[in-house]
């Protein structure tokens, strides 16, 4: 960070931004059903605030908050819960994201409940590896460069490769 | 009341046009980026408008929102690329100076 000072101005307007474009996010999630939006909405907008965050603080504060090593394991984790919940429906003796098998009440009411539970998840699941795959794309293609002013110092270097 | 709507949201379009003047005349990059924000605001606004004209408020203002941040933070990108090339151009001027003197 030593060559890069970003404009006071910019911080102090975008840092308060940022929970309430990430709540926003959730919120966009939680309401895929019944607005506009869901799982992948909702994770570009979470992911913006993250480089709302890298373009105002500077790269290696960005990447800092979400390390290589952890939007990494991200992104399959995310599959892992949409297939995982489609597998749990098959071994409930339902179809391949079947969410009805989930539940073995034959309530009508109850088998409507976990229908959105399901879908609720799987939702998670793509947000979680959008959100992943944007930061990854954003922060690989904008990582600084040896002789450019944004320059990383050290163990700036060393904290975005293996963190 | 839906009369109300639309002469707003034709008013907005208009005041849009007059903007875009502004893009395509724009002397610097600035001024561009200022008109292009401005219609960005406009527009946050007129799909509120639409929403109401439509009847459907709540789905238009999730929207609206979701574009509101989206516009902010392209706004940044592009004036923060901008800042960063500048910087690029005059240490790559600075350096082929020194070449010269020596």
């Amino acid at each position: 960070m030593s060559h890069h000072t970003p404009s006071p101005i910019l911080r102090y307007v975008a840092r308060p931004t940022v929970p309430f474009i990430q709540l926003y996010a959730l919120y966009v999630l939680g309401h895929g059903e019944d607005g506009p939006g869901g799982g992948f909405q909702g994770g570009v907008i979470f992911a913006a605030s993250i480089v709302l965050l890298a373009l105002t603080e500077g790269w290696p504060y960005g990447r800092g908050q979400l390390k290589r090593g952890f939007t990494d394991a991200l992104m399959p984790f995310g599959c892992l819960v949409y297939s995982g919940v489609g597998a749990l429906c098959l071994l409930g003796g339902g179809a391949f994201l079947g969410y009805e098998a989930l539940t073995t009440s034959l309530d009508p009411h109850v088998r409507n409940h976990m229908h959105h539970y399901g879908l609720m998840a799987i939702e998670a699941g793509v947000m979680i590896t959008v959100t992943s795959s944007m930061l990854t794309l954003f922060f690989e293609m904008s990582r600084p460069e040896p002789g450019d002013p944004w320059e990383l110092d050290e163990e700036d270097e060393a904290g975005g490769q293996h963190g | 009341m839906n009369h109300v709507y639309i002469a707003a949201t034709v008013t907005v379009l208009f005041g849009v046009l007059v903007v875009l003047r502004r893009v395509i005349l724009g002397p610097t990059v600035h001024d561009r980026i200022l008109a292009v924000n401005v219609i960005g605001t406009k527009t946050i606004v007129l799909l509120a408008l639409v929403g109401f004209l439509y009847g459907r408020p709540g789905f238009f203002l999730d929207i609206a929102l979701a574009y509101a941040l989206i516009n902010f933070i392209a706004t940044i990108a592009v004036l923060r690329y901008m800042e960063r090339r500048a910087a690029l151009r005059s240490r790559g001027a600075a350096n082929l100076a020194e070449e010269d003197d020596q």
